[in-house]
């Protein structure tokens, strides 16, 4: 009797224990990236800087930012945005406001003639097949790891 | 695949009438002449290419997103020409003649093509060339580590083998695209 009581107090302990212990869950939304088709062009060696492309997708309710990017092979990465004025004319400037917006269950497609990251200074050569590292910084979501294939587009 | 894509663009002229990719200019103009010195250290004069077509782009090294793009489907078209590859010379005259010396310029179009000249002007003689072609370019200083940024019009103009200036391709026109334009000039 003693016995059957004691062990059902421990069961209603345990179980109030397991209670508390589970947090509620969080419902704060956060982002969830996903980077993929990371690519850069071949380029000459002569040229100072080289652009990469790849496709940043956010799954989470929350949108991100894209605030800087980093690699062993550039002195510098900065993020770059190419645009069209009129006639045909292209510029290129530092992105506004020096970071690119991620939307919550959305997409950002950094493609030639837009939003692009930018190597300065390489440090290695851009030749056809080689993979460089790359590390994205978001402001919510951390730093990413991913590779770039130096590849000719479309192939 | 080189000639597999020349023989599609070669059936496909057969089969239908040739509808232009690039902006056809109604009444096409004699290309103005010029004569700017050149990557392998010669001056070069438009004239002098006469009998072939000349693709004509402006653009600068340090551009790194729509130069090489435009560069690189330049070479592709050449490629999907075939042996018609040869009657067809790019020109890519910088916009940035400060720092794009001759060497620098040498070494950076030779990476599309062997064949592709690289000419530089003087500031002087750059403002006059693009005046001729109504190409606009303009520096403005930036943030990034490159320094300075030239915005310039990315268009690729076409001069037939007669010194005419017949089409103009905007910016992300594909290399088949711009085969097939070729091809159909190269033909006529």
């Amino acid at each position: 009797m003693r016995l059957t009581v004691f062990c059902v107090l421990m069961g209603v302990l345990v179980l109030a224990a397991c209670a508390t212990a589970t947090p509620t869950p969080t419902l704060a939304p956060a982002p969830k990236i996903a980077v993929e088709g990371m690519w850069g062009r071949p380029s000459p060696k002569i040229a100072q800087a080289g652009a990469f492309y790849m496709v940043i997708r956010n799954t989470g309710a929350a949108a991100d930012k894209l605030t800087a990017a980093r690699s062993s092979a550039c002195t510098t990465v900065e993020l770059h945005e190419s645009y069209q004025m009129s006639n045909g004319t292209m510029g290129m400037r530092p992105v506004t406001g020096g970071t690119i917006e991620i939307p919550a269950n959305g997409q950002v497609e950094l493609k030639v003639g837009g939003l692009h990251i930018m190597c300065i200074d390489k440090k290695v050569e851009f030749n056809n097949g080689v993979k460089l590292p790359l590390t994205l910084v978001f402001a919510k979501s951390g730093e990413i790891n991913v590779q770039v294939e130096i590849r000719e587009q479309g192939m | 695949m080189i000639l597999l894509g020349a023989a599609v663009l070669l059936v496909g002229r057969w089969l239908t009438p040739h509808t232009f990719h690039g902006a056809i200019l109604q009444s096409p103009l004699p290309a103005q002449d010029f004569s700017l010195m050149s990557h392998v250290g010669q001056r070069v004069a438009l004239s002098d290419l006469r009998g072939k077509i000349v693709l004509l782009y402006f653009g600068y090294t340090i551009c790194p997103d729509v130069c090489p793009t435009t560069l690189a489907e330049l070479a592709q078209a050449r490629k999907l020409l075939g042996r018609d590859a040869d009657q067809v010379q790019v020109l890519m005259i910088t916009v940035d003649p400060e720092r794009d010396t001759i060497p620098v310029l040498a070494d950076y179009v030779v990476h599309f093509s062997s064949t592709f000249l690289g000419l530089r002007g003087t500031p002087d003689e750059t403002a006059q060339v693009a005046t001729y072609y109504g190409i606009y370019y303009e520096k403005h200083d930036s943030d990034s580590a490159l320094g300075y940024l030239v915005d310039h019009t990315a268009t690729v103009m076409v001069i037939d083998r007669n010194g005419y200036l017949r089409l103009v391709f905007p910016f992300g026109t594909p290399a088949e695209d711009m085969a097939s334009d070729l091809q159909y000039l190269l033909r006529k």
